[in-house]
């Protein structure tokens, strides 16, 4: 048997080349970046929703999976650059460094993931403008390195905001999508902050808050037992407030129904996910129908959420839409499994 | 991926079954109305449903407040364009009609709201769309509203512009006029060095360029005729309506007594004019 390609070390693309090597099959498992696991390695992920395990304790053992495993081939730094269809499976070129290889794979896992959001698209906050303005994937950094300061100044602030559905569920950025991570990420975040620094204030502006399924008992115990702060509606725009030092956002509390105009020391964007930029060149290499919004779309997205639809070519992870960690794992597995039945036959 | 491709289609048109259904719902505690003033709300209501750019306007709200944040009425009273898009979307008549006594007056349709609304819902339009109704259902509180804006109205009706150079005086405008010193520096330098620095032949423009000729004019008020904007007004202010009549009148006659002298010039020097359109 030709081993099976799988593409992307995130999530989803180690937990199905584990899979895969545990099913007795030769694997591939392609990578970008220099690193395994993904957005949560590249941002340092601190702790995971809803258990508040640190990301670490779920990759590491994801990672030890494939590394060092005699079926799994790793290929780090390497991207796929061309992919022809064979009687079964494809042929495929791949590029490391300025090295082409060619590899014959009996069938391919696309697990390309998503990309965050890039707030400075949403420029009414001023992202990249103010340095207080941070990215929430940049606070999970600081709070895992147990840094929680302001860029600006380097002093810990005593106000931090949380704007959710930064470029998601905006017609503006043409992202009409929910990301379904902001709201628990968000959450997650404040609470950390309050169990290390009970002395700041946390406030989180929200539309909807979305902490699905049973996530949502980390609603209700931020506001229960970490005290963090929920305020209905959106800011609309932040800008510098007087005196230079604050930042200051300006809304509506859609409760009270009316402007408000509040300062804080630092503020922290929930981006949405993208398709990847991975995602977006496997689409076209395997020829995957992608859908509106950018991402890998299902055969049957109801009955089998991991096949394409097309022969040999199985999805898994956020490169079919925005999926949390266990989602990930769980549709890698799924994609696995659909892979190694297709090869074995 | 577009922005077009996400944004919903909807038929414009509304089945007779759609545009004759009655408000949905009715809220509690409410003060009583009178069965006239009930009955014209309930009136309102169906027509502003019915509008085909209700459903052009109006697509859905996360009630995220966006529009809010950058609404200049929303700072000075107690209006938001978030607000006036649920009561736009409520099935209860009432709403509407008390929202059309003193709410829509609000606005000053900069449309901010619609530049900011991440659901792509045009807010300014459908208050538009609510004040159109107030004006030509003669709404007791919308005449009342506009009644010091007459020479406002009158102006814009006949002429097309509400402000004309000799309403420019110097005590309106203190930081430019008489009373300028070189302290002002609202541009970086003092008023009076700003004045000193316009050229007289500009001045001279800046009064000819607000004259507004006798065929601008007759065109503009025949446009407020054909697309009902004088109908509307008649069932507003009556009087005023028939004043602009009146004006309008004049000026046609005006226009006729010269195009009459023009022609018979014209046909003194060359003869007969076969065609000659104004």
């Amino acid at each position: 048997m030709n081993p099976i390609l799988v593409l992307g070390a995130g999530p989803a693309g180690l937990s199905a080349a584990a899979e895969i090597a545990e099913l007795g099959a030769p694997t591939i498992l392609v990578e970008r970046e220099a690193y395994l696991g993904g957005n949560p390695k590249r941002w340092h992920y601190s702790l995971l929703a809803p258990d508040l395990r640190p990301s670490d304790e779920i990759l590491g053992p994801l990672i030890a999976k494939v590394e060092g495993n005699p079926r799994v081939e790793l290929h780090r730094s390497t991207t796929v650059t061309k992919a022809e269809r064979l009687p079964k499976g494809f042929r495929v070129t791949l590029k490391t460094g300025d090295a082409l290889e060619t590899q014959e794979v009996s069938a391919v896992v696309l697990a390309t993931g998503f990309d965050h959001f890039d707030s400075r698209r949403k420029f009414e906050y001023g992202y990249g403008r103010y340095p207080d303005v941070l990215d929430f994937k940049e606070l999970e950094g600081m709070i895992h390195d147990d840094r929680v300061l302001r860029p600006s100044d380097g002093k810990p602030p005593r106000r931090i905001a949380w704007i959710l559905c930064v470029g998601s569920r905006d017609l503006q950025v043409g992202n009409p999508w929910c990301c379904r991570m902001g709201c628990a990420v968000s959450i997650k975040q404040a609470v950390e902050i309050r169990q290390k620094h009970p002395e700041i204030d946390a406030y989180v502006y929200y539309m909807d808050i979305r902490t699905y399924g049973l996530w949502e008992d980390l609603y209700w115990k931020s506001m229960q037992e970490y005290g963090v702060k929920f305020i209905r509606g959106r800011i609309g725009q932040v800008t510098i407030a007087e005196g230079g030092s604050q930042l200051l956002a300006t809304g509506e509390d859609t409760i009270l129904r009316r402007p408000t105009e509040v300062p804080f020391d630092m503020i922290v964007l929930a981006s949405g996910m993208e398709p990847g930029t991975g995602t977006q060149e496997a689409a076209a290499l395997f020829g995957v129908p992608v859908g509106p919004e950018g991402f890998l779309t299902p055969n049957l997205s109801d009955m089998n959420p991991v096949d394409s639809g097309l022969p040999g070519v199985f999805l898994a992870g956020a490169a079919t839409g925005p999926k949390a960690i266990p989602d990930s794992v769980t549709e890698g597995m799924g994609a696995a499994l659909r892979a190694y039945q297709y090869a074995r036959n | 991926m577009t922005i077009v491709a996400h944004l919903p289609q909807r038929a414009l048109t509304l089945t007779e079954e759609e545009s004759a259904a009655p408000p949905a719902m009715e809220l509690t505690g409410r003060r009583r109305a009178s069965p006239e003033e009930r009955a014209l709300s309930e009136t309102i209501f169906r027509e502003f449903h019915a509008d085909p750019r209700y459903h052009e306007f109006v697509l859905g709200c996360l009630n995220c407040g966006e529009c809010t944040t950058g609404c200049p009425a929303a700072r000075f009273y107690d209006f938001s364009p978030r607000e006036m898009l649920q009561i736009a979307e409520t099935g209860d008549a009432t709403t509407l009609w008390d929202a059309l006594q003193e709410k829509i007056w609000a606005c000053c349709q900069c449309y901010t709201c619609n530049m900011r609304c991440r659901f792509g819902n045009d807010i300014a339009g459908i208050i538009s769309v609510m004040r159109e109704l107030s004006v030509s259902h003669g709404v007791a509180s919308t005449r009342k509203t506009l009644a010091p804006f007459g020479r406002s109205l009158t102006l814009l009706m006949t002429v097309g512009t509400q402000v004309s150079s000799d309403m420019i005086q110097p005590d309106f405008f203190r930081d430019w006029g008489p009373f300028a010193t070189g302290s002002d520096r609202a541009w970086g330098v003092g008023a009076d060095i700003m004045r000193r620095a316009i050229p007289s032949d500009v001045l001279q423009t800046t009064r000819s360029s607000w004259e507004v000729s006798v065929q601008t004019s007759l065109e503009l008020f025949r446009i407020y005729e054909e697309t009902g904007v004088l109908d509307m007004l008649r069932g507003l202010d009556p009087d005023l309506t028939e004043m602009l009549i009146d004006i309008i009148e004049e000026r046609r006659e005006e226009f006729e007594e010269a195009r009459e002298r023009f022609r018979t010039e014209l046909e003194g020097m060359r003869g007969p004019v076969a065609t000659f359109r104004g």
